[in-house]
């Protein structure tokens, strides 16, 4: 047991070890001054292995506090007539159900059981056995210290708090074990990965259960919850002789492992695939334009659906809640006042609804994997001044695609913040306006810019830019900033539209500086 | 007409793949450029192209005591894998890049006469080219590529994934194609190399060496390269 554990731990460490090193070698600065050879360093391996460390401690702490203080207690706050420790307990419940059986480790084909079980051909039961065991350790230490301080102030006892942890694993085990169970009677093995749709509903109608019935007043008692906790130790208990005592685990992962490093081998084509399913079969689609307007104007009509319909769709919503709530302020005029200071106080939000609204990056890759993939392959289609004459094009496209959805947002929210009694000057509405039409600009500029200047994909449509994906998080990360930055209307919306007219010209000169040697398939 | 290649040097990282490579190419040939895998063919295809860049090295296209430097227009580029615009038909490709290329290219025809020289069935002219088979996209590669007749032709293994009438079709149209231009076709199949080509050129240890078949048969001439091959990776 001890050999297969310390085999296993070296095994894991060594290939995200090795990972974190080749994604180092990604960025560009860090590229030249690391050589190839980098694997055989020791001084790096070690500080990659401080990483892998690190990463480790981190996955067992901080998803569970970030569980616990944003599913189950920051929106347990929603709950505000309810007994907040019953609310606690009884999201807890639910919601342990469904990662019961949706956040198994065991039945999850990772790639770390494909290279021991399947490539090194380590015995599949002790393997399990000692990593299963591992895993479940990790769930109840994860858990501990975040259950007794959330549930204590929560106003639950210690005993109770100290119950969640052991719980939670249990619901894990029995589910477990009680697949286990089931493949031995029907050969039908679990799945995380490929989970059919029965599972999805009952973890719909779990995750309705658990955050629906509190607010129709239907909340499990205390008393009762507790019971079914202990319950389910007890059966997890009796479940981990099952699964200490299963003897299949060998052709089980054989089936599992098999069908999930198919599917990754299939990875790209399916990724493929998807980007072709795109296109409509539409082959009526024509179009009187000639050159790159007649190029652009087939593929933005073929590609209609993941276009111009969702942008269509998000403006229908949108048309429909900014109705809702003048129909509201109508109806109900004492709202008026909590509106008007919600659109004043959250204007900042409008931010992250732009950012996650825009197109901009579904645009790029559908641009990439049908067009541009098989087009820069072609000399013609990379010479300087007909990369410029499609990047315009394409910038005007983007533009007008998510210009619709920001025009009905923009005049919603003055139309909204005038009933619901208005700015304390009139210019303020058009600044409004302009500033989130502005912001929509932007972000299309963003997208188009950043894969103008970057291209991040090579000839086999795989991602060899660290730095593409980095600048991706950073937006969101820029967005969620400005969205809790606490500024008055007026000044963030001059400040925006200002920083966004700079932005969007900088940007605009550099792809048209650079592009012209930026805009490659990567090798 | 000729293309010369001066000094060309490329490496990654450490790794000197390509080494100061100096050759020159002339039209009316079909050059086999054979090397053993990772050998750097595909490399110095893209140096060519200008694909990827290199630390030195110059190409020239010579005609009647004209030397200049050769510009992204003389080069056609056929891929392995073809590459084509899935979300166009077969006839808006064409005629897209006609479009574009007006000006450039002598005599435009119809469209249709461009299809039929390729052997696309009329059927399959306005089908999208995300339904074309692997054969058909790669005669669609090629049509590109040839319609605005560049003078260089690079084809990176291309007749290894086609099946055997598609690949004896396509090996007409290189035969018939290169009398006013030069083409490259890189491969590490040697009974290809040797039924196609008229010259064989063997890239090793980053170096361009033309195999002289002096009259010897076509077994000895086999013999010849795979001892040149062996021989310079021992060296």
């Amino acid at each position: 047991m001890r050999k297969t554990l310390v085999i296993s731990f070296s095994l894991r460490n060594t290939y995200r070890v090795n990972a974190i090193l080749y994604s180092l070698r990604q960025i560009p600065i860090l590229k030249r001054l690391l050589v190839q050879s980098l694997y055989k360093v020791r001084a790096l391996k070690v500080i990659a292995n401080i990483f892998s460390f690190v990463w480790e401690v981190l996955s067992a702490f901080l998803g569970k506090f970030l569980y616990f203080a944003t599913m189950i207690t920051g929106l347990n706050l929603l709950y505000e007539n309810q007994n907040p420790n019953e609310v606690f307990l009884h999201i807890l419940l639910f919601l342990t159900i469904i990662g019961a059986f949706m956040n198994t480790y065991m039945f999850n084909p990772t790639k770390d059981k494909y290279y021991a079980m399947i490539l090194m051909r380590m015995n599949s039961k002790s393997y399990t056995l000692v990593n299963y065991g591992y895993s479940i350790l990790k769930v109840i230490i994860g858990f501990m210290p975040f259950a007794i301080y959330f549930g204590l102030s929560k106003g639950l006892i210690i005993w109770q708090c100290i119950l969640i942890p052991f719980f939670v694993a249990s619901a894990k085990v029995a589910f477990a074990a009680s697949a286990l169970i089931y493949y031995e009677k029907t050969s039908c093995v679990a799945n995380e990965n490929s989970m059919d749709k029965f599972k999805w509903i009952a973890a719909g109608l779990l995750l309705i259960a658990a955050y629906v019935l509190p607010v129709l007043g239907v909340v499990i008692g205390q008393s009762y919850a507790l019971l079914i906790m202990i319950l389910f130790v007890v059966l997890g208990i009796v479940s981990v002789v099952k699964i200490i005592s299963f003897q299949k685990y060998h052709e089980m992962y054989r089936l599992i492992l098999a069908n999930s490093m198919m599917q990754m081998e299939n990875a790209k084509e399916l990724s493929k695939q998807l980007s072709q399913k795109s296109i409509s079969e539409n082959t009526l689609v024509s179009s009187n334009k000639k050159g790159f307007e007649f190029l652009n104007d087939i593929f933005i009509k073929r590609h209609k659906k993941i276009l111009w319909k969702s942008s269509i769709r998000i403006t229908i919503i949108f048309s429909f809640a900014v109705l809702g709530l003048l129909a509201a302020l109508f109806i109900e005029p004492s709202i008026k006042q909590s509106v008007q200071k919600f659109i004043f106080e959250y204007f900042t939000y409008t931010v992250i609804i732009m950012y996650s609204i825009n197109r901009g990056s579904g645009f790029t890759s559908a641009l990439f994997m049908n067009c541009d993939h098989s087009l820069l392959t072609y000399s013609f289609y990379k010479h300087p001044r007909q990369i410029l004459k499609l990047f315009t094009i394409r910038l005007k496209e983007i533009i007008k695609i998510n210009l619709i959805p920001a025009i009905v947002v923009s005049i919603g929210i003055s139309l909204s913040l005038y009933v619901a009694g208005g700015a304390p000057h009139t210019w303020l509405y058009a600044v409004i306006i302009l500033c989130i039409l502005s912001m929509s600009i932007v972000f299309s500029v963003h997208y188009l810019t950043l894969y103008y200047l970057l291209q991040p994909y090579n000839a086999a449509t795989k991602m060899k830019s660290a730095i593409y994906p980095i600048i991706m998080y950073a937006t969101y990360f820029l967005c969620i900033i400005l969205m809790n930055i606490r500024l008055s209307v007026t000044y963030f919306c001059l400040i925006m539209i200002v920083v966004c007219i700079i932005y969007s010209i900088t940007a605009c000169a550099l792809v048209y500086f650079l592009a012209p040697k930026t805009f490659r398939l990567r090798t | 007409m000729y293309l010369k290649i001066e000094h060309l040097s490329k490496k990654f990282e450490k790794k000197q793949v390509l080494n100061d490579i100096c050759f020159t190419f002339e039209s009316g040939k079909i050059y086999g450029l054979l090397g053993r895998n990772g050998a750097g063919k595909t490399t110095f295809f893209n140096c060519l192209n200008r694909d990827i860049t290199f630390e030195s090295g110059n190409f020239y296209l010579g005609d009647n005591n004209i030397l200049r430097r050769i510009t992204s227009e003389d080069i056609g580029y056929v891929l392995s894998v073809p590459a084509v615009p899935e979300f166009l038909t077969a006839r808006e490709f064409v005629k897209f890049f006609l479009d574009i290329n007006k000006g450039v290219i002598d005599e435009i025809q119809p469209i249709d006469k461009y299809f039929d020289y390729i052997g696309i069935e009329a059927e399959d002219r306005d089908k999208l080219l995300k339904d074309y088979s692997h054969g058909m996209k790669n005669k669609m590669q090629m049509l590109v590529n040839i319609i605005a007749k560049p003078n260089i032709l690079l084809l990176d293994e291309p007749l290894t994934s086609l099946d055997v009438v598609v690949a004896e079709e396509m090996k007409l149209l290189l035969r018939s194609l290169k009398e006013e231009r030069i083409i490259i076709l890189s491969t590490h199949i040697m009974d290809l190399a040797l039924d196609l080509c008229d010259d064989i050129v063997l890239l090793n240890h980053g170096i361009l060496e033309a195999v002289d078949k002096n009259n010897l048969s076509s077994a000895e001439f086999k013999e010849k390269i795979i001892t040149a091959l062996k021989e310079e990776t021992h060296a």
